[in-house]
């Protein structure tokens, strides 16, 4: 009886465990390509598009036969699930997909594989917003945020750039911009340049003081001024919905959320996206491979592909987003080139972090 | 009793007790190690009351506990309030009534979300109720009423999604007065409010309580509702503790889960003894 336990226990045992990688950093790029078809698929953890991703991977695994798992999972879930198992000698995350100002806040060499394996290609981002990922991150996703607009309300012509712009359309159009402030990044880079420019706070450095915080506060008394003329949404889909209802006539956005959204049919297509000249945040996110990922050539395979430039014309054309191969094409972009010299980094931490509660306390919870 | 007889009561009492022990109480201790420092997911653990001071000088977490309890009282109130006269009427069986009874319990079968995406359909800039107003000459344009600044869209869902249970509790407690007692006080002059506050209230005492606490507890922790139709210009205590998590701070997050806690507990008790003080008076 305890034979025959021991036994299936022991079958199951070699079925469970993942196929143990031998040293990617000694083999050739064929090799790693052989043994990731060995290993035969990956999981890939990503927090958004889900369900589009399973779609657009597919050419993937009909090319090498590596089928990809897509869990759902937030944003936050995925990112505590990496580093709650990083001490695991196996984890279950091949590829981590995380925004890329995020992969700041933790110790990349000891996290994550280094990728230099990968074939050449100097195309590829490893240096975006400000944050530089070295060898062990790749951007495969560049957005943008921006304002999204009814055309049929504003002109071209009409559209702020300055702060001193958007208070002037406040006042003439009451409670026709809304943004908002957590549920998304779209409303908080609007309300973060808008306090660059007026109290002439530099984002850039991470460092935290009572004087740098209180240095803010003009910042948010414009806001508190102009309280009554904005209105503050739910989340990045609000604001975009409420302009394709016509309730509102501009609202912060991502433009690759802007494009998907108009892609499916969701929203209106005539809603159009600009980024004004006072700025507005930019990045992207990145990829990278967790030291305990249970198939490491898989997701080194997956990773090459995800950040060549057939792929990045694909998420260009498809998703609308910024591409992150500079051999990619771009001509599906919402914004023109010349609107992208307006793009601002996210600020460092921790100094972003606390005006965003600082924002909370003495704009939101005034109104 | 000899310790075997123990260890076979110990053993029966484990399926219940394990339940509540293991699940529950692992759980509010980890909810509690964590608001003092403990199991930290990034950096060191260690004893701390740091998150404590924080999270209580900071204003949006008076102003959560202000809300939340705000929309956990009135919740109940207002679902027992409206649920009572339908449970007297639905005491004694007429045409119709199971019909009627199982309609208004209807809700109880429909989830909090499906329910406040239904309704933001209908309040929308351009839903049916600005449609409908502006057609009849009503209003000359549609108005914003989604997210409004007093949470009155999270009550109505807090009611439309409890009144059923009040009911449930309730109909079951007035079914339980014999006729004779009514009919008794009925033959002494007594009208039917004092039918309701001397007979009917003290008797279904019980269930009144019992349905305030569990829809006090339930609302007081709304997070549903609130981060769908609730105001944006504050939070409600789970939502801001999902939000405190959602930025890595998971001490922060326990310091409100722990709260939270501590007011359902305390706020159950005090609801509790005011209804009773209500509906019975002072001791004589």
């Amino acid at each position: 009886m305890f034979k025959k336990l021991f036994t299936t226990a022991a079958a199951l045992g070699a079925f469970m465990t993942p196929l143990h990688a031998g040293d990617l950093s000694t083999m050739s790029w064929d090799e790693i390509v052989a043994q990731a078809k060995e290993e035969g698929n990956l999981t890939w953890y990503v927090w958004y598009l889900q369900d589009d991703f399973r779609r657009a991977i597919s050419s993937f695994e009909d090319e090498y036969g590596i089928s990809v798992k897509i869990p759902d999972g937030d944003n936050a879930g995925n990112s505590q699930k990496m580093l709650a198992e990083k001490d695991r000698e196996t984890g279950d995350i091949d590829v981590f997909a995380w925004g890329y100002d995020s992969f700041e806040t933790v110790e990349l060499k000891s996290l994550f594989n280094s990728l230099d394996k990968l074939p050449k290609d100097d195309g590829r981002v490893s240096k975006l917003a400000g944050v530089d990922g070295g060898d062990h991150v790749l951007a495969f996703w560049g957005n943008q945020s921006g304002i999204a607009y009814d055309p049929a309300k504003v002109s071209e012509a009409d559209l702020p750039q300055s702060i001193d712009d958007f208070a002037t359309f406040w006042t003439d159009h009451p409670n026709k911009f809304g943004f908002n402030y957590e549920k998304g990044g779209s409303g908080p880079s609007f309300y973060q340049n808008v306090l660059r420019n007026v109290a002439g706070v530099d984002f850039s450095n991470g460092e935290v003081s009572d004087a740098r915080i209180a240095a803010v506060q003009p910042g948010f008394d414009f806001f508190n001024k102009h309280a009554a003329n904005y209105i503050i949404t739910a989340s990045n889909v609000d604001n975009i919905n409420r302009v394709s209802d016509k309730e509102l006539w501009m609202a912060p956005a991502w433009e690759d959320h802007l494009a998907g959204l108009q892609n499916r049919g969701e929203v209106r297509k005539e809603i159009k996206f600009y980024i004004p000249e006072m700025g507005m945040n930019g990045g992207g996110n990145g990829v990278a491979i967790p030291k305990n990922a249970p198939h490491p050539a898989a997701a080194m395979v997956f990773v090459n592909w995800l950040t060549s430039p057939e792929t990045q014309t694909m998420f260009n054309r498809d998703f609308g987003t910024a591409p992150m191969n500079a051999a990619a094409d771009d001509s599906a972009a919402l914004v023109p080139n010349e609107q992208r010299a307006f793009r601002q980094s996210w600020g460092k931490q921790p100094f972003r972090s606390k005006v965003e509660e600082a924002f909370i306390d003495n704009v939101i919870l005034e109104r | 009793m000899t310790m075997r007889n123990w260890i076979q009561i110990f053993a029966l009492l484990m399926p219940g007790l394990g339940l509540i022990l293991v699940l529950i109480g692992s759980v509010v201790y980890i909810a509690i190690a964590q608001s003092f420092g403990y199991y930290a997911l990034l950096g060191e653990s260690a004893f701390s009351t740091e998150f404590w001071s924080e999270v209580f000088s900071r204003k949006i977490f008076s102003r959560a506990v202000r809300y939340s309890i705000y929309i956990g009282f009135w919740s109940a109130v207002l679902s027992v309030a409206l649920a009572y006269p339908l449970a007297i009427w639905l005491r004694k069986p007429f045409p119709g009534s199971i019909g009627l009874g199982a309609l208004l319990k209807a809700p109880l079968l429909v989830h909090g979300l499906v329910a406040a995406f239904l309704y933001i359909n209908v309040i929308s800039y351009n839903g049916l109720l600005n449609q409908t107003m502006q057609g009849i000459g009503i209003w000359a344009e549609p108005r914003r009423l989604q997210n409004d600044s007093n949470a009155f869209g999270v009550l109505l869902l807090q009611v439309w999604k409890n009144m059923p249970f009040a009911l449930l509790v309730l109909t079951g407690s007035v079914q339980g007065i014999s006729d004779d007692v009514l009919d008794a006080a009925r033959d002494l002059g007594a009208g039917p409010w004092a039918r309701f506050r001397k007979i009917i209230a003290p008797l279904t005492m019980s269930g009144m309580q019992a349905a305030m606490v569990i829809i006090f507890i339930g609302a007081l922790a709304d997070f549903t509702f609130q981060t769908t139709v609730g105001p944006t210009n504050r939070q409600s205590m789970a939502q801001l503790m999902v939000s405190f998590k959602s930025r890595g701070d998971w001490h922060s997050a326990a310091v409100v889960g722990v709260s939270l806690m501590i007011i359902a507990l305390l706020g159950s008790a005090l609801l509790a003894l005011l209804t009773r003080t209500v509906m019975r008076g002072s001791p004589r």
